[in-house]
């Protein structure tokens, strides 16, 4: 067989190449902008904020997760600086006591049982060990969800953050798996799935 | 250029090829997988704060504390309030699972309400001076009993009946203080009392179980004595020395050495606590008064409780009967006979068909554990008065009916929030103590204002009346607890009859459990010993003087011949009664 021959199935190849790992990525994810643009650079390096500052644990142990309104609205009751990113929060929902439907990157699926708790305060693991340099982001990039299954892009360890700098570690339960198996923690499926 | 058939097959498989070597088609295999996790239909946990709430589970009258788990306002996972003086922590399997008694699926969710009060206003309104108008509650002792009381005095005829209560009046078991408990065929350690009390007890007193079948208390006592069926009387008046060592061993088939035995444990190792019989009498305190838990003075204008067998046959002619609250099933056999011959109504309100509903005219939905607010009754080992709310953890589906509102219509009684009122009638009293479940604490009632009493009991909290305000004595009256009945002997009819007891109604998830799994007996299978001739999972007839119905045979050693085993379960109960026989026979 001739090169000549060979060019319709090289050029079926790689444009299959193509669309399957730089096509098949943006069309399977919905796009959607967080409803505020947050820096949790400025908060950290201004307002000297630590994770837990916002990302608190209950009384009880339990991981409150995304702060609400009240505690934004107890630093930001009024403008603090001109920006309009900051205008907008306060205008669209400070001032009409509106919670911000913020896309939480991180959330698992609903047959999955994750205690921050026990990884954080047990394990004494880092936050960054799985949410990466989120931390230190000057921005919210888009949520993306999968468009078939609904699950967030960040559960499968890809360009967490913008730019494309890789997480530590992924959220599948592959990754769980491994991370478990590495330090002699691997007891039951029910560990998680309950 | 022309475009080859061959060269199309080359590029579809240079494509075809490639798109191996990319993520997506291993990504939408798994995509897909995921997608079929949230197909519509499949129940999602909620997504909110986690916290604790606190109700107290009224599927039996044990009335165990319960600390809710809950996500939002969703309860995912119940356990039991660790320090409650009476419950201790504890909860059986049912109460375990009491969170998804709402979404089990033979619930009944719609009913003809405005048809069945309309029917229930023209019996009434037809009823002759000799006819009554009747409601039977099959958990007396409720607030919501009271309400039936006084909506029945508000009726010239209206007649209140409830079942019997476990040992014939306001009495209680005091099981710390026996020393021996003697039981006849009451399910000591398998659902009676209060499992935490039971457990907590079970340490401190010998437990001699007499009984045909080895059920699972027999399988725990200190000493089971296997006797014949329905001979339980004989045993006890030979332990009691009414009859002789040697007729009681020949009409319970154990030897006379062994009731002698006995019977001489029984005088030396007292307090002697016993269940079941009437012919043996309980020595010490372990059998005490117990107060009634205060109502309003202006309730006590209410209509006597009347034993269903003082009423006339052929004489009730309205009859609305609360299956809202689980507890001891009346056979219809015996108040079917009470109905006027003429169309009589009878209203059920109830949470599934499998009880009355098969006979009755109208049968309405009601809430169900955790759906509704209901007060539980002390439970038969609780010394001291108490008062529990079932405070709501769910909300109630659409169009549910109340039992009380119902009948309190019916009446054309005016009632406001009943247990709001009993509430602070037992305030008013100052007695007692409340238990809040969040702290484990206990506070003097005196010490609380009525208000600050009320939002603790919807919160989590116990009423009980002081132990030492509580009438300690030993009473004459016996048990009546499983009491049984000698039975007579039928040719036609070879085998006895013993019902295994099944009076809480079951979660989607337990009943799966044991009734697929024959953890424990199902309402449609008989347990025979594998002599009886049939085969494990037979389809078969059970037949009894009163009818048949169809059962699945199960063969279990611990039966003994001429036995059948049958779950207490309606339609069973109606078909038998104490000393009850019965033949299974190839369907």
């Amino acid at each position: 067989m001739t090169l000549r021959e060979k060019i319709p199935f090289l050029a079926g190849l790689l444009i299959a190449l193509g669309v399957g790992w730089i096509g098949f990525p943006y069309a399977i994810y919905q796009r959607r902008p967080q409803p505020v643009d947050f820096s949790h650079k400025v908060h950290a390096d201004k307002a000297g904020a630590k994770c837990e500052d916002c990302h608190a644990f209950r009384e009880d142990g339990t991981f409150a997760g995304i702060p609400t309104l009240d505690k934004c609205a107890s630093c930001h009751a009024a403008p603090m600086g001109t920006t309009v990113a900051e205008k907008n929060f306060i205008d669209r929902y400070v001032t009409p006591n509106r919670e911000p439907q913020w896309a939480a990157y991180a959330r698992q699926p609903e047959n999955v049982f994750f205690s921050h708790s026990v990884h954080v305060k047990r394990a004494r693991m880092t936050c960054e060990s799985c949410h990466g340099d989120t931390g230190s982001s000057d921005t919210l990039r888009p949520y993306q969800a999968d468009r078939i299954s609904g699950y967030s892009r960040d559960i499968w360890k890809v360009q967490a953050t913008q730019g494309g700098k890789p997480m530590a570690h992924g959220m599948k339960m592959g990754d769980c798996v491994e991370c478990h198996r590495q330090k002699g923690l691997e007891h039951s499926c029910l560990d998680c799935h309950k | 250029m022309k475009t080859t058939r061959r060269e199309i097959l080359m590029f579809a498989g240079g494509s075809t090829v490639g798109v191996l070597f990319t993520p997506a088609p291993w990504r939408l295999i798994t995509d897909t997988a995921l997608w079929s996790e949230n197909w519509p239909g499949i129940p999602k946990p909620a997504r909110g704060e986690i916290r604790a709430r606190y109700t107290n589970c009224s599927l039996c009258t044990a009335g165990c504390a319960v600390r809710a788990r809950c996500v939002g306002d969703q309860p995912v996972a119940l356990a039991g309030v660790p320090g409650h003086p009476l419950t201790r922590g504890a909860l059986c399997a049912f109460g375990l699972a009491g969170h998804q008694l709402p979404y089990y699926p033979a619930r009944l969710k719609h009913g003809p309400a405005q048809e069945a009060a309309a029917a229930v206003a023209d019996g009434i309104a037809q009823c002759r001076p000799a006819e009554h108008v009747v409601t039977l509650d099959l958990r007396p002792g409720r607030t919501a009993s009271w309400t039936y009381r006084r909506a029945m005095a508000a009726i010239g005829n209206g007649c209140y009946v409830a079942v019997s209560q476990s040992l014939g009046g306001p009495v209680a078991v005091d099981l710390a203080a026996a020393r021996t408990v003697l039981s006849l065929g009451v399910p000591v350690l398998d659902g009676w009392g209060t499992p935490g009390n039971v457990m907590a007890a079970r340490a401190g007193f010998r437990l001699i179980q007499a009984e045909a079948v080895e059920s699972r208390t027999a399988s725990m006592a200190d000493l089971w004595l296997r006797i014949r069926p329905g001979s339980e009387d004989a045993l006890a008046e030979g332990l009691a020395g009414t009859m002789t060592p040697a007729a009681a061993a020949e009409a319970t088939g154990i030897p006379e050495a062994q009731i002698v035995a006995v019977a001489g444990e029984l005088a030396q190792n007292g307090p002697v606590l016993v269940l079941g019989s009437s012919r043996l009498a309980s020595t010490g305190h372990t059998i005490v008064a117990r107060r009634e838990t205060p109502v309003p003075a202006e309730w006590r204008k209410a209509a006597p409780v009347t034993d269903l067998a003082a009423l006339a046959d052929g004489s009730v002619r309205v009859l609305i009967i609360d299956e809202s609250a689980p507890g001891e099933y009346v056979p219809w056999n015996a108040i079917g006979r009470k109905l006027v011959p003429d169309n009589p109504v009878v209203v059920t309100l109830a949470s599934s068909r499998d009880g009355y509903g098969r006979h009755a005219k109208y049968v309405l939905p009601v809430g169900v554990y955790p759906e509704i607010a209901d007060d539980i009754p002390p439970a038969v080992d609780s010394v001291a008065a108490t008062f529990r709310i079932a405070t709501p953890l769910v909300a109630a589906l659409e169009g549910v009916v109340k039992p009380e509102e119902f009948v309190a219509k019916a009446a054309g009684l005016a009632i406001g929030d009943t247990l709001r009122e009993r509430a602070d009638a037992i305030h008013e009293t100052g007695r007692g103590s409340l238990f809040t479940y969040a702290d484990a604490k206990s506070v003097a009632v005196k010490d609380v204002s009525a208000g600050d009493f009320w939002k603790a009991l919807n919160a989590g909290g116990c009423w009980m009346d002081a132990v030492d305000e509580v009438e300690k004595r030993s009473l004459t009256v016996a048990p009546r607890i499983g009491a049984a009945t000698p039975v007579a002997e039928n040719p036609e009819l070879p085998l006895v009859v013993m019902l295994s007891h099944e009076l809480t109604p079951a979660s989607p998830l337990l009943s799966k459990m044991y009734r697929e799994s024959n953890l424990r007996l199902g309402p449609n299978r008989a347990a025979l010993n594998p002599s009886c001739g049939l085969g494990d999972g037979t389809q078969a007839t059970l037949q009894t003087a009163l009818g048949k119905c169809a059962v699945e045979v199960i063969l279990d050693a611990g039966v003994p011949p001429g036995v059948v085993q049958l779950t207490a379960w309606p339609a069973v109960l109606d078909l038998v009664g104490p000393g009850a026989r019965a033949k299974v026979v190839r369907a």
